[in-house]
């Protein structure tokens, strides 16, 4: 085992309502594959964003060759030799693979750019780590794949010397993923320091040395890979913690009747052929990682994207949705994970954005009664304890929370029987979860069907009364809650790839 | 002389991320602007320079009331300017050579309007067009149409006094030997409607949630597609009131002209508080706009400026506004 | 010819779409006329004419000039041209379809004097020889314009001085102050319509000199520049002012008229094109100025023709306007490509502008060239 090239110590990052990183460490060294593992939201990227200058720590020391240093962005870090290959590529479709990798330090030749050095440069780059792609060609016309190598090749040519891998196979079939591995080998040889995130079990044990575990943006500890097992890692990543009163039986009554059935559903690559029943009253947990095809089911669901087959049934009742206007009307609300981008109309009014989904219901012939909508813009705003100065106040101006709270109510003035909470509580803080939590709770008492997708462990086992659990668009599994644990979630949620 | 105008305007605007309300600052603007030129020109200040701006104001208003409808989509319609040329030529083609009524013309004119409103929103809303491709293409499109229909000849429209020019009373009448632009009053009139429609009912609810956010609104249960094409259809009815507008006004409509008309109307929308990226805007905004563009056009010549020092004035005053938009939404992204 | 047929069969379908029937006539009839052009062969001479535009009525009448002179002389002829006069590169592009037809000679009505230089040299290699009408091309290549047709444009502005000046000139010796006259050309840039306006100028300069007045000449510079021994704006006996609108609409010339008319020493007002007349008219509507009384009106006159000049005369809210011939003009660059053809000896011609009021809109030899 090499030496120590990178030490991060106490490193501690603070966002508003949220303690991303309390007190991490991380050692890196030369020579050696280290596994960065956690569930979402462990803190896995923003420690990485604090190492390339992105995120600016609260407190701590990087210590890298031996100096302490402080990257104020990823150009310096980049200089420095510390790259990161992104999950979701930045290339540049329309430009070559050469242009790609030199871009921003571009050859020159007086104030004309020398293509032709770039070519040959990337050409020895590619030599070097033994693949074969011509610089030439258009990046967009490379396979996912090829293009993943391109971001490698563009990593080394900065004369890396750690260089930090954020989920890289997530896009890679089988044999690109060993190419991908035979690289990664090989840097190692060369005696670089490599940084791997990945949630795949598998590859874990393959291609790593040691596993550094964190957990709710707490360094856990760190495992020799070839001395631990599958059940270790997982164990570190649950942790061992009780959390605050989750549920522990299932609060539906057994004869409560099916309201919504889905039936082999596909759509795209990651709704594969998922089926599962929604009870009146019932709290349905979707839990899996990132990626794993749960927004994409809701989203079929609700008509946002094209069902490629299988069958919906509403109330017993087969029914067609083909968009928005389809699902609305079969009784189905969605509450988007991303509440600025597809949830709420943010130059709007509260008023406005209350009534959006059932404007109908407040006109008076054909213009807008807005004495009503105001009306019932305040009663919502009471009921859900909504803090804004007055529905007039546009949406843009409240907090996380009280914007959620909008548009629950924008469903509930629609008196939907289905709702769809995606990533309820993403980007609201404790207090204002909590009231959230405590108002799901009460809709499924008065018989409203909840399918909740959450990425929040704690917020699965607390809310759910079942547990679906997807993996890579497939559904891995079912539980109720009386049976249901950190542990065999987290199993089904790998098991596919583990 | 430029200079100084175009600064006051430029300074007035700057402070209204500051005041808020644009409107009322334009409708400040187009007062100042207003005295401005009375005090500089005693010209200016008659009774028949004011009618004369108000005469060449209806079109321009009518085109930004209904444009200003596809800009707070986020869209934009570049058909209106020929359009209205293209709608007037052939409602007075039916007139002169097909011996139609003239109230029939004005409805064929209207309905042209609408149906080149129906297929701008068509080709934005269904086949996912940008709203400046499609809406240059239908530019293209009416402006080739008129010239075939009507042959290349100028029409004109019956004039006032002649069997069916009562359309020309609608914007002017005599009483007395003084002309009365009741055409203004017209105008306010729409305006009233149209704030009325913007903000209370579902079109213009929906026009701004569109512009504002166009996933929201779809994942509302809202059908999108419908108010999308709607905002289009209200701009080409307002191209083809226009048409009939610029018919009474002017004695002649020249073929394969218009072109630049709805560059007017769409700066007067902007000027007048329409954000570029949709969302926002107001209709009486948009009205004090298309105010300041003409009292330009108009009023500079009255204080000795020349062709070209004009364009440069009113090029200014463009700059500043939607600077102003352009401050306002950054500051709110903060 | 392929883009008139494509803008056909896309009108076609929009027309039928609008206006069921008599829309859809109008668009058959166009693509009828566009066959008949090519089919008709008498003599066998085949020529391409290149106007300026079809957006005024104005060449219209042109046109109508040369179907006479084609069926006259038994040749064909096809006519093209962009859509207003500023697009210049349309018209260059329509000159180059016109000379690759290979005809046997090509009428060129030129929107701008210098992108057409390239085109003029290709037909003078090709042996194609071009005549020139409404506007000149002074910097042709050599030999390749054979002759041009014009308006003595400065002749035509002087005889609506005359004109005018006869009309006001008791007025002007009576006056106690500095009196002014008025004219609104459509832009500073074209040939036609400056040698138009300075004819007016010059003119009236002469013949008020002659009665032992003081002229100066004020508004846009480039006129003011134009004029030899300007005279002294606060010491002048009679002001003339030259307006020109910022783009070449009828509003901006209204603008720029009414500015002028509501002056109160304006006695006289001149609108030297059709776009600026009506906007001396449309200015009009509201000031109520205009009228044939000198004493109590502001004397205006016209150029060229249209229904709204026309009926200005006939009422007299115009004292006349002048018009051109371009019927005769169109006809006679016809004829002269036939003499050429024919191998005769061909050399330049002007054609003369017409005053024409009330009395004489009606004879024979003004009306045809009164388009409407």
């Amino acid at each position: 085992m090499g030496e120590v090239i990178l030490t991060m110590k106490d490193i501690d990052k603070s966002f508003p309502g949220v303690h991303a990183l309390d007190h991490v460490d991380l050692e890196v060294r030369k020579g050696e594959v280290l596994a960065l593992m956690g569930e979402n939201g462990a803190g896995k990227s923003t420690l990485m964003k604090v190492l390339t200058g992105i995120y600016t720590k609260d407190s701590g020391t990087i210590t890298y060759e031996g100096k302490e240093v402080e990257f104020h962005n990823t150009r310096e870090a980049q200089d420095a030799g510390i790259v990161i290959v992104h999950q979701e590529l930045n290339m540049l479709g329309h430009l070559t693979v050469a242009q790609n990798i030199f871009i921003g330090r571009e050859f020159k030749k007086g104030i004309r750019i020398d293509d032709r050095k770039m070519n040959e440069e990337a050409k020895k780059l590619f030599d070097r780590m033994n693949i074969g792609i011509d610089p030439t060609e258009t990046m967009s016309r490379l396979t996912v794949g090829k293009q993943q190598m391109c971001e490698i090749a563009k990593a080394i040519s900065h004369d890396a010397k750690i260089i930090i891998f954020d989920e890289p196979s997530a896009a890679l079939t089988e044999t690109e993923i060993e190419e991908l591995f035979k690289i990664i080998r090989d840097l190692k040889a060369k005696g670089l320091g490599i940084v791997y995130i990945s949630h795949r079990m598998d590859e874990i044990k393959v291609i790593t040395d040691r596993v550094t575990v964190m957990r709710d943006g707490t360094y856990v500890g760190t495992l020799i890979t070839k001395d631990s097992t599958k059940d270790d890692i997982i164990n570190m990543m649950v942790g061992r913690v009780i959390y605050e009163d989750p549920k522990t039986q299932n609060m539906v009554p057994k004869d409560a009747p099916v309201v919504l059935k889905v039936d082999h559903l596909n759509a795209g690559k990651l709704v594969q052929d998922v089926s599962f029943e929604l009870h009146k009253g019932e709290i349905l947990g979707f839990s899996g990682l990132m990626g794993a095809g749960r927004t994409e089911t809701a989203r079929a669901l609700f008509g946002a994207d094209p069902i490629d087959s299988g069958d919906i049934y509403i109330k017993g009742k087969k029914v067609t949705i083909k968009s928005p206007q389809d699902a609305v009307r079969c009784g189905i609300g969605y509450l988007s994970e991303d509440r600025k981008r597809y949830g709420i109309v943010v130059q709007k009014t509260v008023a406005e954005n209350t009534t959006m989904a059932s404007l109908e219901n407040y006109m008076s012939g054909i213009f807008i009664d807005k004495k009503k909508e105001k009306e019932v813009a305040d009663k919502y705003v009471e009921s859900l304890a909504t803090k804004t100065p007055s529905v007039d106040q546009l949406v843009v101006n409240l907090s996380g929370g009280n914007q959620q709270k909008v548009v629950i109510a924008k469903w509930l003035t629609r008196d939907c029987d289905i709702l769809i909470f995606d990533e309820p509580t993403r980007g609201i803080d404790v207090g204002a979860k909590n009231e959230i939590y405590k108002l799901m709770n009460t809709l499924a008492e008065q018989g409203k069907a909840i399918i909740m997708i959450s990425s929040e462990m704690t917020e699965i086992l607390r809310m759910s009364d079942r547990i679906v659990v997807m993996c890579e668009g497939k559904k891995t599994g079912e539980l109720d809650i009386s049976e249901a644990t950190q542990e065999n979630i987290m199993n089904m949620a790998t098991r596919e790839i583990g | 002389m430029a200079n100084k105008t175009t600064n006051t305007a430029g300074t007035n605007k700057s402070a209204i991320d500051k005041l808020g309300g644009q409107k009322f600052i334009v409708l400040l603007v187009v007062i100042a602007l207003f005295i401005f030129f009375c005090a500089m020109s005693p010209n200016f200040r008659k009774y028949t320079t004011i009618v004369n701006i108000l005469d060449f104001s209806y079109y321009i208003s009518l085109m930004a009331i209904g444009v200003a409808f596809p800009l707070m989509t986020g869209g934009v319609d570049l058909s209106i300017g020929t359009g209205l040329v293209c709608y007037s030529l052939v409602g007075g083609y039916l007139i002169t050579h097909q011996g139609w009524p003239t109230a029939a013309a004005i409805l064929v004119s209207i309905l042209m309007g609408v149906l080149i409103g129906v297929l701008n929103g068509c080709l934005v809303a269904i086949m996912d067009l940008p709203a400046f491709l499609a809406t240059l293409c239908t530019c293209m499109i009416t402006r080739g149409l008129g010239s075939i229909i009507v042959g290349g000849f100028g029409i004109s429209w019956p004039a006032a006094g002649t069997p069916g020019g009562w359309f020309r009373k609608i914007f002017k009448i005599q009483m007395n030997g003084t002309n009365i632009p009741i055409g203004f009053l017209w105008i306010i009139l729409l305006v009233i409607v149209m704030t009325f429609v913007l903000n209370h009912t579902k079109v213009g609810r929906y026009t701004l949630a569109i512009g504002s956010n166009k996933e929201a609104t779809k994942l509302s249960g809202v059908n999108v597609k419908f108010y999308h094409i709607f905002a289009y259809v209200i701009c080409g009815f307002f191209a083809g009131l226009a048409s009939i507008s610029y018919a009474a006004i002017f004695a002649t409509v020249q073929p394969g002209s218009g072109a630049g008309f709805e560059l007017e109307a769409i700066g007067g929308a902007i000027i007048g508080g329409v954000s570029m990226t949709g969302g926002v805007g107001s209709i009486t905004g948009t009205l004090a706009g298309v105010f300041v563009i003409c009292l330009l056009k108009t009023g500079l010549p009255f204080i000795g400026l020349t062709a070209n020092w004009q364009q440069i004035a009113i090029g200014f005053v463009l700059i500043a506004a939607v600077l102003v938009d352009i401050l306002k939404r950054k500051s709110e992204g903060n | 010819m392929k883009k008139r047929v494509l803008a056909v069969l896309l009108g076609g379908c929009m027309v039928a779409g609008l206006l069921a029937g008599c829309g859809g006539d109008k668009a058959d009839t166009t693509s009828a006329d566009a066959k008949s052009d090519s089919k008709d062969s008498g003599k066998g001479y085949h020529f391409e004419v290149v106007v300026k535009s079809f957006q005024s009525s104005y060449w219209q009448a042109a046109v109508q000039g040369i179907e006479q002179a084609e069926e006259e002389l038994g040749v064909t002829t096809n006519t093209t041209g962009p859509n207003a006069e500023s697009d210049i590169a349309d018209q260059v592009n329509m000159l180059n379809n016109a000379i690759n037809q290979n005809p046997d000679g090509i009428a060129l009505a030129a929107c701008d004097q210098n992108s057409v230089l390239d085109s003029l040299q290709t037909a003078l290699d090709k042996g194609i020889p071009v005549v020139c009408f409404d506007s000149g091309v002074p910097d042709a290549p050599e030999g390749s314009v054979y002759a041009t047709v014009v308006t003595d444009n400065g002749a035509a502005g002087a005889i609506a001085a005359d004109k005018i000046y006869e009309t006001v000139k008791d007025k002007i010796a009576k006056a106690d102050g500095q009196v002014r006259v008025g004219e609104v050309n459509q832009d500073a840039t074209s040939a036609n319509i400056t040698e138009r306006g300075m004819g007016f100028i010059n003119r009236f300069i002469e013949l008020a000199e002659a009665d032992g007045k003081t002229c100066a000449v004020v508004g846009n510079d480039y006129y003011v520049n134009l004029v030899e021994n300007n005279g002294d704006s606060k010491k002048a006996d009679i002001i003339l002012e030259v307006a020109v609108p910022a783009q070449t609409t009828v509003e901006l010339c209204a603008t720029e008229a009414s500015n002028i008319m509501n002056k109160d020493d304006t006695i006289a007002m001149f609108g030297s094109n059709q776009v600026s007349a009506e906007g001396v008219l449309t200015a009009n509507q509201n000031l109520n100025k205009l009228g044939s009384d000198a004493e109590k009106n502001i004397i205006a006159a016209g150029f060229d023709a249209g229904s709204t000049i026309k009926a200005a005369v006939k009422d007299g809210t115009f004292i006349g306007a002048v018009t051109q011939s371009p019927l005769m003009q169109g006809k006679i660059s016809i004829e002269t490509l036939y003499d050429i053809c024919e191998g005769k000896e061909v050399k330049d011609q002007t054609t003369d502008g017409y005053w024409y009021d009330a009395t004489n809109m009606e004879d024979a030899d003004i009306s045809p060239n009164l388009y409407d």
